[in-house]
């Protein structure tokens, strides 16, 4: 792929006239291919050729779904390459992150939910309350990285409104900023694609990303943590009485979180920090040596 | 199993006779699971230790009954239902758990079980089945799988096995579940559900016994007797679902029968009554 170095071409001025790539990208169940839908449909209205190629289905909920849309006089390959999308429109944070390198370098827009959808697979401790791997750069970092662009809780301005998963909606008006026909076309446009009972609260959506201004920067710190403050640590304790336990190593092999070891004839808590009192070793123990206390989060 | 745990305020040793633990069962003996079950599934019924009454007939599993801090009856081989019937009906406020064992249970005291189950009297009979006499020198059972090394059955054992749920529910019981001591939190939900049947409740539990039977059946250690159970034993449903082709014969879990039959005390009490008034009495 061809490397696009910032002196390598001389930037076009905002707005695009003769055409632009759109990547649109969320998880399942977003509506990613719904906006993707408006923003084709709109360039069409235009007199552009389009075209989109989505892959959906296979994430289901909660897995990644990604769209891409490019418009032009005339347009041959579906998809975009990296580094020559000139809009990134994320619906969730990961997945804004997970496509930066897609973004034209010093001049793509970068626009992102900042609302944060922690996957299963992120939580590496199944400790109640632990900390997930869930990506820990902070929007104001991301956004000051790109020409343009910003970063707004539109799940929030959502569910403001009324319904959350009008979220995707707020997001495409916050891109018609940068892509700026008439309010009143776009209005159209959702109109023709959104049912029926939702056109209301979409085109309040709509208005809502397209008004959106960033709030003050440490008003914007406080607003959008990007990092959620850990949990406290449960009160949880696991013991072994070494007079009651015959050695049978039930517990020892069935904790999920190996955190019982044996000792000479008897099994010992070798790594009390890693329980989480999931009670199987209780259960389990033919011997009631075992005692496992979970006292809840402390008050 | 986080949602399944006891309430925060069980503790076993609440209800365990203390000045006799630890208790005399082998290393990793799923009769202790059992009885742990048990314990939790009479804490989450209410139930006062004053108001249960375990009986208990002879072998491993009748040891069970000695542990809890109730009132407890140790009675001869194989008659613990005949026992706990004369019980029940001298005193119907007591809650009776019978604990038997597959020995005690389906081969010296068969005859009690079918009576048993056809009377429909407001019992409950935990049958703890490890496939084997333990306690009297790992001789063969009615339950002893095909093939297995007993004291018994030198060369494996041949004789087809006893399917207790299905011999339960054809004499008549009207409430018949089976459950693993893996699954000891979905065994106490089924010994509760058992308890609070009015009539006759058959629970099986799929026990192990690890230095009887395990142990000289290469079955493995206590953890790998304990996770083959899983391997082998699926709900219903799940099984007909996936596992159906693969495992013809392994035994399924869950609640097979959940019926509502006149109850053999009411019965009798309202027919004595009515003989009485009869006679000007």
């Amino acid at each position: 792929m061809r490397p696009l170095p910032n002196d390598d071409f001389a930037p076009a001025p905002w707005p695009v006239t003769t055409g632009m790539n759109i990547l649109v990208v969320g998880v399942g169940g977003q509506g990613v291919l719904m906006i993707s839908k408006a923003i084709a449909l709109m360039a069409q209205r235009r007199g552009f050729a389009v075209k989109q190629s989505e892959v959906h289905g296979m994430a289901k909920r909660g897995g990644i779904v990604f769209s891409h849309v490019r418009f032009a006089e005339e347009v041959w390959s579906p998809t975009i390459a990296k580094g020559e999308a000139d809009m990134l429109v994320a619906l969730e944070w990961a997945e804004a992150l997970r496509w930066l390198d897609h973004l034209r370098p010093g001049r793509g827009v970068f626009i992102a939910d900042t609302r944060q959808i922690v996957p299963p697979f992120a939580c590496r401790s199944r400790k109640a309350g632990a900390a997930s791997a869930y990506a820990r750069e902070t929007p104001a970092e991301i956004v000051g990285r790109h020409a343009d662009g910003c970063a707004l809780d539109a799940t929030g301005i959502a569910t403001a409104l009324g319904d959350a998963r009008a979220a995707n909606t707020v997001l495409l008006g916050r891109l018609s900023v940068w892509l700026d026909y008439p309010v009143a076309e776009w209005h159209e446009v959702i109109d023709a694609i959104v049912p029926k009972g939702t056109r209301e609260i979409n085109r309040k959506a709509f208005d809502a990303g397209r008004a959106w201004t960033a709030p003050a920067p440490d008003e914007d710190d406080a607003a959008a943590p990007a990092v959620a403050a850990p949990m406290p640590d449960l009160h949880i304790s696991v013991a072994i009485d070494p007079a009651w336990c015959k050695g049978c190593t039930i517990c020892v092999k069935l904790c999920p979180e190996r955190c019982l070891a044996m000792e000479g004839p008897v099994a010992v808590v070798a790594t009390p920090a890693a329980c989480t009192g999931c009670r199987v070793c209780e259960w389990l123990c033919p011997d009631f040596a075992v005692t496992v206390k979970n006292e809840g989060v402390p008050a | 199993m986080l949602d399944a745990a006891p309430s925060r305020s069980f503790d076993p040793k609440d209800y365990l006779r203390l000045q006799y633990m630890p208790h005399f069962m082998c290393p990793g003996c799923g009769h202790g699971i059992a009885l742990h079950a048990l314990l939790a599934a009479v804490h989450d019924c209410g139930i006062a230790k004053d108001d249960l009454a375990v009986v208990c007939g002879i072998g491993c599993s009748g040891r069970v009954g000695g542990y809890i801090d109730a009132n407890t009856f140790h009675t001869t081989h194989g008659r613990p239902l005949a026992f706990a019937t004369g019980l029940k009906l001298a005193r119907p406020d007591l809650t009776v758990v019978v604990v038997t064992g597959d020995g005690d249970c389906l081969a010296i005291g068969g005859n009690h079980l079918i009576h048993a189950a056809r009377r429909n009297l407001d019992l409950t009979c935990l049958m703890l089945n490890n496939e084997v006499y333990g306690m009297t020198g790992g001789q063969a059972s009615p339950t002893t799988a095909a093939t297995r090394f007993t004291s018994t059955t030198q060369s494996g054992a041949i004789e087809p096995t006893f399917d207790a749920c299905a011999l339960a529910a054809a004499a008549g019981a009207s409430f018949v579940g089976r459950e693993v001591t893996r699954q000891a939190p979905a065994l106490k939900t089924l010994i509760a559900r058992a308890l609070r049947h009015p009539g006759f409740s058959f629970v099986e539990v799929m026990s192990d016994c690890t230095e009887i039977y395990g142990r000289k059946n290469d079955l493995g250690e206590a953890p790998e007797m304990i996770l083959s159970q899983k391997a082998d034993m699926r709900p219903d449903s799940h099984r007909d679902a996936t596992d159906q082709p693969f495992r013809p014969h392994a035994l399924p879990t869950g609640v097979f029968v959940e019926r509502d039959l006149p109850e053999y005390g009411a019965r009798l009490r309202a027919h004595a009554a009515a003989i009485r008034k009869e006679a000007g009495r």
